[in-house]
């Protein structure tokens, strides 16, 4: 039992430190940018499956924005949500982030200069244990 | 109550093992945590928790440098053997399926004592959930003082409301576990509350008494 125990705690701290991809990493996404054209049904969030007011209020007091709405697998309770609130305030180019769980989404608000990539969101959907589907970008 | 007489008197007799870690029990005093649910952290993050059950009463502490596994310290104030030791443990997520509604995940635990590798454990842990539903299971193989046991469990819940991000979220759950030690089932509700980085769990059999988690993650 000792033998057994001993050899699966290495094989598995091995296998900890090799890839650290994760099976649906490379899940197909939709990447779909209204950069230079806000238009209404948008901006209320219809169009974007995002919650209304949600949206309005995470908009609120920003002048220009771009803003990231990222779909999101995987995003099921506020708990574990809370990595990626905190991966992205690393970031001194976020300006606001919140998550609607209803919807599956998380809305980033970048500073003009940044270059949105979403294999970066990605990355760091990722590093919270879920898996980013698709991204919307606006610009306020 | 049962529960914080049997916290605090964990707290005052607890003899911290000497590798310079008390400020860890510092730590896990003031933050607090639930040794089950999300046994690893998201990449660069920690998360403390205090438990106690019919068992043991224990402070843990995990890192995680990858969201595929943590690495942790867990003090125990073990009631069944009467003793006191300090549990290094490794937490790897086996298998994880996200889609648009639902999580699942599987983890192997395992952890070995700092008064002798012949006491260690072993185990897995799994669980799959939608915003509305939880289920879950747990078995640990436990060696401890040339005697081996298991610990079971499962659990299922449900949430009465679905709260926004922000809000306090609240679970209604239905715990069954054994500990071959004790030969029966016990089975008992548990109710679960989080709200931010704070979670909350408690629930109460006849055969087992107090159940508690607390912890929180940074």
């Amino acid at each position: 039992m000792k033998i057994f125990t001993t050899v699966l705690l290495l094989v598995l701290m091995t296998g900890a430190y090799a890839s650290d991809k994760q099976g649906s990493h490379h899940a197909a996404h939709n990447h779909h940018s209204h950069e230079g054209h806000l238009h209404g049904q948008v901006v209320d969030g219809e169009k974007l499956q995002v919650d209304p007011q949600r949206f309005d209020n995470f908009i609120d007091g920003l002048s220009s924005a771009q803003i990231a709405i990222v779909d999101v697998n995987g995003m099921v309770c506020d708990f574990c949500a809370r990595g990626i609130e905190k991966t992205f305030k690393r970031d001194e180019q976020v300006k606001k982030i919140d998550v609607d769980l209803s919807k599956g989404k998380v809305l980033i608000a970048y500073t003009d200069e940044k270059t949105i990539d979403f294999a970066e969101i990605e990355e760091k959907i990722i590093a919270n244990g879920q898996n980013a589907t698709g991204l919307t970008i606006l610009k306020l | 109550m049962h529960l914080t007489i049997g916290l605090a008197t964990f707290w005052e007799s607890y003899t911290i093992p000497p590798m310079g870690i008390k400020w860890f029990s510092i730590i896990a005093l003031v933050f607090s945590v639930e040794l089950v649910a999300r046994p690893i952290s998201y990449t660069g993050g920690s998360t403390a928790m205090l438990f106690s059950d019919n068992m043991k009463n224990s402070a843990y502490l995990h890192y995680s440098p990858s969201y595929k596994y943590s690495l942790g310290i867990e003090l125990v104030k073990d009631k069944h053997f009467d003793e006191d030791y300090a549990l290094f443990r490794y937490t790897y997520l086996l298998n994880r399926k996200n889609t648009q509604t639902s999580q699942r995940n599987l983890y192997f635990q395992s952890g070995i004592a700092s008064d002798g590798v012949d006491n260690h454990f072993y185990g897995i842990h799994g669980d799959w959930e939608t915003r509305r539903w939880f289920t879950g299971f747990d078995y640990k193989n436990v060696s401890r003082d040339n005697i081996d046991y298991t610990n079971k469990s499962f659990q299922i819940g449900v949430a009465p409301y679905l709260g926004d991000y922000g809000d306090l979220h609240t679970w209604i759950m239905l715990k069954t576990k054994k500990n071959s030690l004790q030969s029966e089932w016990s089975t008992y509700p548990v109710l679960k509350f989080f709200k931010g980085n704070l979670l909350f769990e408690v629930g109460y059999g006849k055969k087992t008494q107090w159940d508690a988690h607390l912890m929180v993650r940074f």
